[in-house]
């Protein structure tokens, strides 16, 4: 078992290490303490995306501390931590939600591949980010509009027009989301009329009718109840075959049934990051062990 | 908010958790203790030794069951993780060891009251002292392994495997001793009998304190050394038997 700094071997996809794609040099990648487990798993996963010396600051409070991680392509990272640790901050930062708070500031890059794409460089559109990467919230937050408008809207905002294209990439997305066979009689209904559950894989739905790169999931499941919640979670382990999700959870026992990784993060740094069977059964740093065993936090 | 290093934010999950690793111990001094009034009452013939240990060895059993109902509720109750949920599994496979090391005690006791109701039986006196350094050896490595609980002091396994490879040579050496006596003394193939099948037991023991041993580098470390590293021969030995 290795118990080196560096994390488990991963790639990215087209553009060299060190290099961008424009073929200048770029800053050297960081290598990232992942414990050992990951290490030990040897998978071979893409590097979809990475934090390089990642920090963030409300006008003068540091909320994330220089993060270094990677996130793989079509596996699912789980954020946990003690409320206040950053984990949502460093969520919101994967599709530019802190834009519109005033003296924010991001320091570092947040590097999407295979075209490395800084989300978080200054001149990046935000709209282009979204598009790319989707996000659901806590509560579901259907538009009050029809259940068909809902998932229609980011096509049409996309420059779809042909209504029968939109059509069918509603049906798929409705069917990705596992809502399709609930909903397809009334589709003309206020996404408002459907239950809480319902709610929310309308939204996944949405987000995922522009087939974004990374789906983001801010405590997707606090609002609902069990069964609606193990919905949810089913449906996440379907869409780790088609997208890369980063999910933040409150739910400790959420994340170690849903994620392939989890990344442990505790006053705005990242202490642990560990493939998730390695980090629930036999974590590297006490203080992750004190928090997921209940010890603190 | 909590510091880390204290206790459980749950002050009852704490509580569980110690009284778990309190009862093993205890139930764990008790099987060695077991060990060593059975081998006692076997080479003196005393029979009230020899029940003292069958008594013993239900309070024993008592406690397996309960130790491992526990262990069943808090897994399905506080869904432990991390080094908790490595206490309540290896807590639970420990128990299963002890419990099989007292069913040896007993079949000691029973070979010991069997020779006191026949008057002259039991062990021949040459097979005295292997069965008492026997004896001493495996209930020393079962006091080790359980104290190794009591401090999670992963260092005291090799000390056992140690103890229990001790064993086993003594084990070969008194086989072989004792087939000379069965050869040469064919009157005395009863008591060769018994002190072969009293002996297997004591060996047996080892064999239970070192599972026992790598329970507890399993609970603090998280490692499993069951068929690794230098006592890979007697794991894979034990498995022939």
């Amino acid at each position: 078992m290795q118990t080196g700094i560096t994390g488990p071997e991963a790639t990215t996809r087209q553009a060299p290490p060190n290099q961008s794609v424009d073929g200048r040099l770029a800053t050297p990648r960081p290598t990232i303490d992942v414990g050992r487990g990951a290490a030990a798993a040897g998978e071979d996963a893409i590097v979809k995306s990475r934090a390089e010396n990642l920090s963030f600051y409300y006008g003068t409070v540091q909320a994330l501390k220089n993060l270094n991680i990677e996130m793989r392509e079509k596996r699912v990272t789980a954020l946990i931590g003690p409320s206040g640790c950053g984990k949502t901050t460093f969520l919101r930062c994967f599709n530019r939600m802190h834009d519109l708070t005033p003296g924010t500031r991001y320091e570092g890059r947040i590097m999407l591949y295979p075209d490395d794409f800084d989300l978080v460089a200054k001149g990046v559109d935000p709209i282009e980010v979204r598009m790319r990467i989707g996000m659901v919230f806590q509560k579901p937050n259907p538009f009050p509009k029809s259940i068909f408008e809902n998932v229609a809207y980011g096509l049409r905002v996309r420059g779809l027009r042909s209504s029968a294209r939109v059509e069918e990439e509603v049906e798929k997305a409705l069917r990705r989301a596992a809502i399709w066979d609930e909903v397809k009689d009334r589709l003309d209904s206020s996404g408002l009329s459907l239950s809480g559950g319902q709610q929310q894989r309308l939204c996944i739905a949405r987000a995922l009718a522009t087939n974004p790169e990374i789906l983001l999931f801010d405590e997707p499941t606090s609002a609902l109840d069990p069964i609606a919640t193990a919905r949810i979670e089913e449906l996440i382990a379907e869409l780790r075959d088609q997208v890369t999700v980063i999910i933040v959870t409150h739910n400790m026992q959420q994340a170690a049934r849903v994620s392939d990784y989890t990344a442990f993060m505790y006053l705005g740094e990242l202490i642990e990051f560990d493939n998730t069977s390695k980090l629930f059964t036999n974590p590297s740093k006490k203080a992750t062990e004190d928090y997921i065993t209940g010890r603190y936090g | 908010m909590n510091e880390p290093g204290e206790g459980h934010t749950i002050k009852a999950w704490d509580g569980a958790l110690s009284g778990l690793r309190g009862r093993a111990h205890q139930m764990g001094t008790l099987v060695a203790q077991q060990v060593e009034t059975a081998v006692r009452a076997l080479l003196e013939s005393d029979r009230e030794a020899a029940e003292l240990v069958l008594r013993r060895e239900q309070q024993i059993n008592a406690w397996q069951t309960e130790i491992e109902a526990e262990s069943f509720r808090l897994l399905a109750r506080q869904a432990p993780v991390a080094s908790d949920l490595r206490t309540v599994l290896a807590i639970s496979r420990a128990v299963t060891d002890l419990e099989r090391a007292g069913d040896e005690s007993k079949k000691i006791a029973r070979f010991a009251l069997a020779s006191a109701a026949q008057g002259a039986g039991g062990p021949s006196r040459v097979m005295h002292r292997p069965l008492r350094h026997m004896a001493e050896l495996a209930s020393e490595s079962m006091r080790v392994a359980v104290d190794a609980l009591d401090r999670g002091d992963v260092s005291v396994a090799h000390e056992v495997a140690r103890l229990d490879r001790e064993i086993d040579q003594e084990f070969e050496a008194a086989l072989r001793q004792l087939m000379t006596v069965a050869m040469e003394r064919s009157r005395l193939l009863k008591p060769v009998f018994d002190t072969v099948f009293a002996l297997k037991s004591l060996e047996r023991i080892g064999d239970h304190a070192k599972n026992f041993a790598e329970h507890v580098v399993f609970l603090v470390s998280g490692a499993d050394v069951r068929h690794a590293g230098p006592e890979r021969g007697e794991a894979a030995r034990e498995t022939q038997h």
